[in-house]
């Protein structure tokens, strides 16, 4: 095999890694905090990614030129409003089913994710079609024999794993962080503490739901199209990922997300011949991990969270 | 010093009646206990007060101040903190980040770093393990760091739940010392205890519950002397 | 309409089963007249109409008597339904697009009952149900193009089939529980619509051809004559999707009232005490998988052959999810729910065309408006009785 391919298919599986990775944990901190898998966390990615891209063609349209500020801006509006979206869903949608059946949370987050792709589809412009995502970043790219490296991919990935970096000092480090490790732990004694456990709650949420908004508006930067159906698969990809891992084991998350990718680099590395059935090869391999580590290869121990 | 004061209390879950027509006053500066077997409606008292299970009637208040019902972060920014039943560890935290919660809604760092000196003076044997993930020690080790993280809040009020729950003889005398001790630093003191003999012996007043009615309360020593109280409930 | 909620009839002056006969003929000539209307204004109506009945059925205490009607007179009431049910078939008659959606509606329901064994009984919640479906509908259209076996045995071997695939799946499935058997149905139902799409031997995106029905050398393309008229050749798929239904209705029951089902029930409830109780929690639950399977495969496979084209859109995830929700929407367990909530979620939107292009948001909306304020369904399941003679109501 050509080195240079190689490099390729590395870079591309380093770039997927971080986009599951980002979107697994949401689904780890949401599990850690209330013991819930909110579905709708890949269309709420989605959300973050049209909020993108209306916040570019409004920037566009009051003539801001300079792609710097048109970034900055479409990250801050997108990770806001997402942020914004997910304590609202964990306000309306999960809390008031918390002592529900677990299953109702998940069939109910399910539910919405369905009404936000739907509301997109067919309530956004043309929201049946691809949308094509403004290249924002600088495409110059070092050659390094057959390898091209590009500056656009680098950033991407870099300023992904800052994210993730930045997740993990948030849950470690900070006394915000301190207290959401605590209700994941044990939700009453956090109470005792003195923690405002519904605010934790919430700006667990957020924090989970603009970590998602980041994926998306990267996954719209990395292939340059967004469209109402990507969070189905994202979101499935990172809730695997997430299991993979163990769910609410923050690290697991990460973990899972890179094996994910890696997965389907080496599934696409394996059978160039059949690179339609990328999606189908990560989907079977999934089914067939939960047949062998029902509970993910990071066992889950209910202590062990976050 | 501060007092709570709780007026003709009702608590239910679902349909259950636990707590039927509780009044009872904790005074300032001493030490109040509650005695009754398992299942008398103690620890619903305590849940009571902290808002995690919120009365069905009845009026709490702290030095005045009405608390039935509010919100238990609430309750603890009142100066009221608590060591809950079974010690309740954070289990994947060190003895620091379970101290350090104690003091959540302590924003000064400094007196939040002296007052785990303070701890760490009172139970040397946590300063060595402070870097320890609590889940990982044994159960007299972790009451110490329950004790301790009810003391990180500063509170004026402290209810303690049981701590003599599981533990050695050697460890519940030592206990029962350090909440003593608590005492003569002017914070008020609610203990609720199965353990009669030991509790009197350090409390001033006493209330004790059966069946979710109080069924009868004097001063410890008029309790400790009460045979016919003794012969009902403490058997 | 039918509710469990026991109040004390109001005395009216007919007895049970004669208000219960009554309803259902007033039942069928609704069905007759909505299947019929052709104005959406009056669809609107006839929705209209059938929601206040529903109230004031519940208001009057007219529901508890059908309760006590189809409890006490289950022989009788049934023989209605079923009469009722092939006498709008036969009223049709001529109505090719009305009979098709009857008999969508129907076979939508088969896989409904087979998911309501599986979620509503047992707990297992199968978010792949029109993967299921789908590959009943592939089974008849390479079995049909490529081979001589007769078509009835196709169905079967569509149910079959189902359960084969199913079978692939029952190992992470029985393995695990609750969020992650949700992951791996859902892991499939998004893989089979994907291998759908780039599998060129079965079509790709633009599907399948799929041959049409023979029972005894008489071809359902051919339109049966009655008393000199012929009539659409779609009442031969509706009389055999009535069939269909009929019997994955009685079957459902039965094993819903057998002991079987108790040790479902009891599954669902409390795998731990089950287990403790002797009953052999892996077997109760490969059990209601491959009876859901099997009853989603055979219904798609008849939908296959009827509607003589199948593409993988027909059979992907947001399909599973209408599928759950019919049985959230009736209710779970609740088999006469099922049957409710698939003519909601079937017929209702076909029949006003501006609701087809928004049926997924709509009906995504209103299981979250169900989760959140009516988590029993629309007509919840009764309580299990064990007094002599008694049995589980409805």
């Amino acid at each position: 095999m050509d080195i240079g391919l190689l490099g390729q298919y590395l870079a591309n599986g380093v770039m997927l890694g971080t986009m599951y990775a980002l979107v697994a944990v949401g689904f780890t901190l949401f599990f850690g905090v209330l013991d819930v898998i909110k579905f709708s966390h890949g269309d709420v990615l989605m959300i973050g990614a049209f909020t993108g891209f209306t916040t570019y063609l409004g920037i566009v349209a009051i003539g801001i030129e300079n792609p710097w500020v048109a970034l900055v801006a479409v990250l801050v509006v997108s990770i806001a409003t997402t942020a914004a979206l997910g304590a609202l869903i964990a306000r309306y949608l999960v809390l008031p089913l918390k002592s529900a059946p677990p299953l109702n949370i998940l069939l109910i987050t399910l539910m919405l994710g369905t009404a936000l792709r739907e509301g997109v589809r067919l309530f956004y412009p043309d929201g049946s079609n691809p949308k094509a995502f403004p290249a924002l970043l600088p495409t110059a790219s070092l050659e390094l024999g057959s390898f091209s490296l590009r500056a656009d991919s680098v950033i991407l990935v870099s300023a992904g794993i800052a994210v993730i970096i930045g997740l993990n000092l948030l849950i470690n480090r900070t006394r915000l962080g301190l207290a959401i490790r605590a209700v994941a732990q044990d939700e009453e004694t956090a109470k005792i503490m003195g923690i405002n456990y519904t605010m934790i709650v919430l700006v667990t949420f957020a924090i989970g739901s603009g970590a998602a908004a980041f994926a998306g508006i990267m996954n719209g930067l990395y292939y340059n199209e967004v469209n109402f159906g990507m969070g189905l698969l994202l979101g499935l990809i990172g809730f695997s990922a997430a299991i993979i891992g163990g769910l609410g084991n923050i690290y697991g998350a990460i973990l899972g997300g890179f094996l994910f990718a890696g997965l389907q680099t080496v599934g696409a590395v394996a059978l160039p011949f059949a690179s339609a059935y990328k999606d189908v090869f990560a989907f079977g391999v999934v089914i067939a991990l939960m047949a062998w580590k029902p509970t993910g290869l990071i066992a889950e121990r209910s202590s062990d969270r976050v | 010093m501060s007092s709570i004061k709780i007026e003709n209390l009702y608590t239910a879950y679902d349909k259950a009646d636990v707590l039927m027509d509780v009044s009872l006053a904790v005074e300032p500066g001493r030490i109040t206990c509650l005695l009754g077997s398992n299942g008398a409606g103690k620890s619903t008292l305590i849940r009571s007060i902290l808002g995690l299970t919120p009365p069905r009637a009845g009026r709490i208040t702290v030095d005045g101040k009405d608390i039935t019902g509010a919100p238990t972060h609430k309750v603890i920014g009142d100066g009221i903190a608590c060591i809950p039943e079974g010690r309740r560890m954070f289990p994947k935290m060190t003895v620091s980040e379970n101290l350090r919660l104690g003091a959540y809604q302590v924003r000064d760092e400094a007196l939040i770093r002296e007052r785990m000196e303070r701890v760490f003076e009172t139970f040397p044997r946590l300063a060595e393990r402070r870097d320890q993930l609590a889940g990982t020690m044994s159960g007299g080790e972790q009451a110490m760091v329950s004790i301790g993280r009810g003391l990180m809040a500063g509170p004026r009020i402290l209810l303690i739940d049981e701590p003599s729950l599981g533990l050695s003889p050697l460890y519940v005398k030592e206990n029962f010392r350090i909440i003593e001790s608590i005492r003569e630093t002017g914070i008020t003191v609610f203990l609720v205890e199965q353990n009669v003999r030991q509790t009197l012996a350090i409390s001033d007043y006493g209330y004790v519950l059966s069946g979710g009615h109080l069924v009868a309360q004097g001063s410890a020593e008029d309790l400790r002397n009460d045979k016919e109280v003794y012969a009902a409930y403490f058997g | 309409m039918k509710d469990d909620v026991m109040k004390t009839p109001i005395p009216v002056s007919l007895p049970p089963l004669a208000t219960g006969l009554i309803a259902v003929a007033a039942c069928a000539i609704f069905g007759w007249l909505f299947l019929l209307a052709e104005s959406e204004v009056a669809v609107l109506g006839l929705v209209l109409l059938a929601v206040l009945a529903g109230w004031g059925a519940q208001k009057t205490g007219l529901s508890a008597t059908l309760g006590t009607a189809m409890h006490q007179h289950s022989g009788a009431m049934n023989g209605a339904i079923v009469a009722s049910l092939l006498a709008v078939i036969a009223l049709l008659g001529t109505e090719h697009f009305p009979l098709l959606m009857l008999s969508t509606m129907l076979l939508y329901l088969v896989a409904a009952l087979g998911l309501n064994v599986q979620f509503g009984l047992t707990g297992m919640v199968n978010f792949a149900g029109a993967a299921f479906f789908g590959i009943g509908a592939y089974t008849s259209a390479v079995l049909t193009t490529h081979t001589a076996v007769p078509p009835l045995l196709i169905l079967l071997a569509g149910g079959l089939i189902a359960a084969l695939i199913g079978a692939l799946l029952i190992v992470p499935v029985v393995r695990t529980a609750g969020h992650y058997s949700a992951v791996v149905t859902i892991a499939f139902g998004v893989l089979f619509k994907t291998f759908l799409e780039v599998n060129e031997v079965l079509g790709g995106p633009q599907g399948l051809m799929v041959g049409s029905m023979n029972v005894f050398g008489w071809d359902f393309n051919n339109g049966p004559v009655l008393m000199g008229h012929e009539m659409s050749f779609y009442v031969n798929y509706a009389l055999l999707s009535s069939g269909l239904a009929i019997l994955a209705f009685a079957l459902t029951r039965r094993l819903e009232r057998s002991w079987l089902g108790l040790a479902l029930d009891s599954v669902r409830l409390d795998e731990t005490a089950s287990a403790c109780f002797g009953i052999n929690v892996v077997r109760a639950k490969v059990l209601a998988f491959t009876y859901g399977n099997i009853l989603a495969g055979i219904a798609g496979a008849l939908y296959g052959m009827m509607i003589s084209f199948i593409a993988p859109n027909s059979f992907t995830f947001s399909d599973s999810l209408l599928m759950v929700s019919i049985v959230l929407l009736g209710g779970l367990g609740s088999l006469w729910g099922s049957a409710l909530a698939a003519v909601i979620v079937v017929l209702v939107p076909e029949k006003l065309q501006i609701l087809q292009e928004y049926r997924f948001l709509l009906f995504s909306v209103l299981v979250i408006a169900m989760l959140l304020f009516r988590p029993q369904g629309l007509l919840p399941r009764g309580v299990r009785s064990y007094f002599p003679g008694g049995r589980a109501q409805r």
